[in-house]
């Protein structure tokens, strides 16, 4: 019989109340022996790693611990740049501003400074994270490959203007996408590098590979608190307190003996931390440098990540790449790899 | 004879048991409940207004927040109204693809529903959390199918926006093999508990007339004796294909949609072994790619398509004026149509049985303030 022509059949079927067997205490009895079946695997069963397994334990220590992501998860969007020139793959199509449901997206397209004509590429590219919903379709349209979805979740911030992120915030090298959704990028790899070179004819000067620093000098300072990061996403997750927080207004609502108070808190802790203590502004300064040239740093992160062997302290996406694949999906990703290990040999 | 006064006690709108911000306007005598004036709106989202405003494709992650436990089917709902509309041809495989996420999503509902009524009834937590174990492995599925655990924003018209793959099929195999244990236990744990019994037999009838005057649908019609189900009374997608019975109540009682709710997860469990079995044969892609998605625009005209979702018979109806937005875009909420007969159902009964009916309709609020 073909698939078409198949013809469910069903029946309707009172439900069985038991009405008529019903014991006291017999409902309890039956329900203790299956929680004492639980409790004695729970207790003495080996714990389970395997969570379609469906008795043990399964506990994951948060921070310590954290479940693989999928490739596809889809949490913030991120802009991508490529890690060899530096170009920004967005060319400022408005696909994404477009179908955004909250609107959420703004674009400004650059301009050629001599002769005023738009060029493929963003000025400034804003998205509001706190009213951004995660439905992945500026990812889905874009037609450059120039928007993803990131798998980074820790993103609370006790400042709320700074989730008005700004094209500096936004931009990943490649390479750090690669290393979060590698079997996704190598689909789509080919046409989106040549589109790039494509548009890199386009831009004349140093337009597309600035990075949106020229946005970043007039945000507030701050919007710049946290620079394009570094790629391996796990990075974000060491140390992202001590650059976030903006502590200059604090203090000046205060009185004397209370603002000297605070002072000494702070002297205290700084010195705790052990660091002589360079002052928070100018850390941002040099953390904003950074971003501007990918360094060869960013582009051996992925290496580190190979599946089965996760390095210690290697947080967030690295640890999920390759123990959530099916096996032609982890053939592919080895090929890729191993290419790549071969490319950077020679 | 001892003169007695009514009481008028408002449960909510914050408060444990009502599910969400929902007000009771309770008037007791006692212990008894005299009546029962349900106060909804405190979670109005404009979201029908905002299916007007945005396009068609924007608005399918908006219908992902209606019912947030069945995301999949409420995008299942919305697209194939919109395919209704524009007549849009579905792919056999994305027909089957959508009857899995479907089924898995109803495994889903109805395991937590049971655990929140469990937990009305003062099994706080413990029941719940059995509920919530299977959820959480069908949530794993769908965040890596969709990338989403609950938004997932997975249909689109035509098919839906990724294809499974081999790993996918055999986590939900491995997931599958567990779910009979998984409802035994359930039932077994459960089913004939003292506690259960004393709570939920014969509190909250609903009679079958009153049901179908209410125009109640889902497991608390099925319950109360109506052999009513819209994947067996209007086939959509491919569930015309697959055996699997109707679990009826007889008496209508918290006791009747308890039982119904855990047959119907067998069903579904049924259906799904099915579904798996067909699936390679199914003919097609994932998707129809001759669809536009951004720039879609139905003639004029209007629709209305329904699919049995959880928690009753949801709905979608669209008015296209033949531009890229909706002229009339309107929601039937299973959820809010049940939650009108509450009051028919909890007079009579003492105040503490208000908890365990409410929970017994499996709500959202979500869904009914929209």
């Amino acid at each position: 019989m073909t698939l078409a022509n198949r013809q469910g059949t069903g029946v309707v079927v009172p439900v069985e109340r038991n009405d008529q067997r019903f014991r006291a205490g017999q409902g309890t009895a039956a329900g203790l022996s299956i929680v004492f079946r639980k409790f004695r695997k729970a207790l003495f069963g080996k714990p389970n790693s395997d969570r379609s397994d469906t008795e043990g334990q399964f506990n994951v220590q948060y921070p310590e611990e954290r479940l693989a992501l999928p490739e596809a998860y889809r949490n913030m969007p991120i802009l991508l740049f490529d890690d060899a020139t530096g170009h920004e793959l967005c060319t400022s199509c408005f696909q994404c501003e477009r179908v955004c449901p909250p609107q959420v997206i703004h674009i400004t397209q650059a301009k050629d400074p001599a002769t005023g004509k738009p060029v493929p590429s963003a000025a400034e590219f804003i998205i509001e994270y706190d009213t951004c919903m995660s439905c992945g379709y500026c990812a889905e349209v874009c037609p450059f490959d120039a928007i993803k979805m990131d798998h980074d979740y820790e993103l609370s911030t006790s400042n709320h203007p700074e989730l008005d992120v700004n094209y500096n915030r936004l931009l990943r090298p490649v390479s750090y996408y690669e290393t979060i959704a590698p079997t996704l990028w190598n689909d789509v790899r080919e046409s989106a590098m040549k589109k790039l070179q494509n548009n890199i004819k386009r831009r004349p000067g140093a337009i597309g590979v600035d990075h949106g620093q020229k946005v970043g000098a007039k945000a507030a300072p701050a919007a710049v608190a946290r620079p394009a990061e570094p790629a391996g996403g796990g990075a974000s997750a060491v140390a992202p307190a001590a650059k976030r927080a903006s502590v200059a207004a604090i203090g000046k609502s205060m009185s004397e003996e209370r603002l000297a108070k605070l002072q000494s808190i702070r002297a205290a802790n700084q010195s705790k931390r052990g660091g002589a203590g360079a002052p928070i502004d100018t850390a941002h300064a040099v953390e904003a440098d950074v971003a501007v040239q990918p360094s060869t740093a960013q582009v051996a992160a992925p290496d580190a990540a190979t599946p089965g062997s996760v390095a210690p302290g290697a947080t967030g996406p690295v640890a999920a790449v390759g123990t959530n694949m099916s096996e032609e999906k982890r053939a592919k990703l080895e090929a890729i790899r191993a290419a790549k290990r071969a490319q950077e040999g020679e | 004879m001892l003169k007695t006064e009514e009481l008028r006690i408002n449960i909510g709108p914050q408060h444990p048991s009502t599910h969400g911000v929902f007000r009771m306007l309770v008037t007791v005598d006692g212990e008894t409940l005299v009546d029962l004036k349900p106060v909804f709106g405190y979670l109005h989202r404009n979201h029908e207004q905002l299916g007007e405003v945005n396009s068609y494709l924007q608005n399918m992650p908006f219908t992902d927040r209606l019912d947030y436990f069945n995301s999949m089917i409420n995008n299942h709902a919305y697209a194939r109204s919109v395919e209704m509309l524009a007549g849009i041809e579905v792919p056999e495989r994305a027909q089957y693809i959508r009857v899995i996420m479907d089924e898995l999503s109803r495994i889903l509902n109805h395991a937590t529903a049971l655990g929140f009524m469990l937990g009305d009834m003062g099994a706080w937590q413990t029941a719940l959390l059995w509920g919530l174990r299977e959820r959480e492995k069908i949530l794993d599925l769908f965040e890596y199918v969709s990338g989403a655990r609950m938004m997932c924003n997975y249909a689109r018209f035509g098919g839906v926006a990724r294809d499974i793959d081999d790993y996918f099929i055999t986590e939900t195999r491995k997931l599958m093999d567990g779910l009979p244990h998984y409802f035994d236990d359930f039932e077994g744990l459960l089913t004939n508990s003292e506690i259960l019994l004393a709570r939920a037999r014969n509190i909250g009838v609903l009679p079958k007339d009153l049901a179908l005057s209410y125009s109640v649908t889902g497991p608390v019609l099925r319950a109360s004796g109506v052999p009513y189900d819209i994947r067996r009374a209007e086939p959509y997608a491919v569930y015309d294909r697959f055996d699997f019975d109707i679990p009826v109540g007889t008496v209508g009682d918290v006791y009747d949609r308890f039982l119904v709710r855990i047959a119907e997860m067998r069903q579904a469990y049924r259906i799904l072994e099915q579904a798996f079995q067909q699936l390679p044969e199914a003919s097609g892609g994932h998707i129809n790619p001759k669809v536009k998605q951004q720039s879609l625009k139905p003639p004029i005209g209007e629709a209305y398509a329904r699919v049995e979702s959880p928690k009753g018979e949801l709905g979608f109806y669209l008015v296209s004026d033949g531009t890229g937005n909706a002229y009339r875009y309107k929601v039937r909420a299973p959820s809010f149509i049940n939650l009108t007969a509450l009051a028919d159902m909890c007079k009579g009964y003492k105040l503490a049985d208000a908890m365990v009916i409410l929970g017994s309709i499996d709500i959202v609020m979500g869904e009914v303030d929209r």
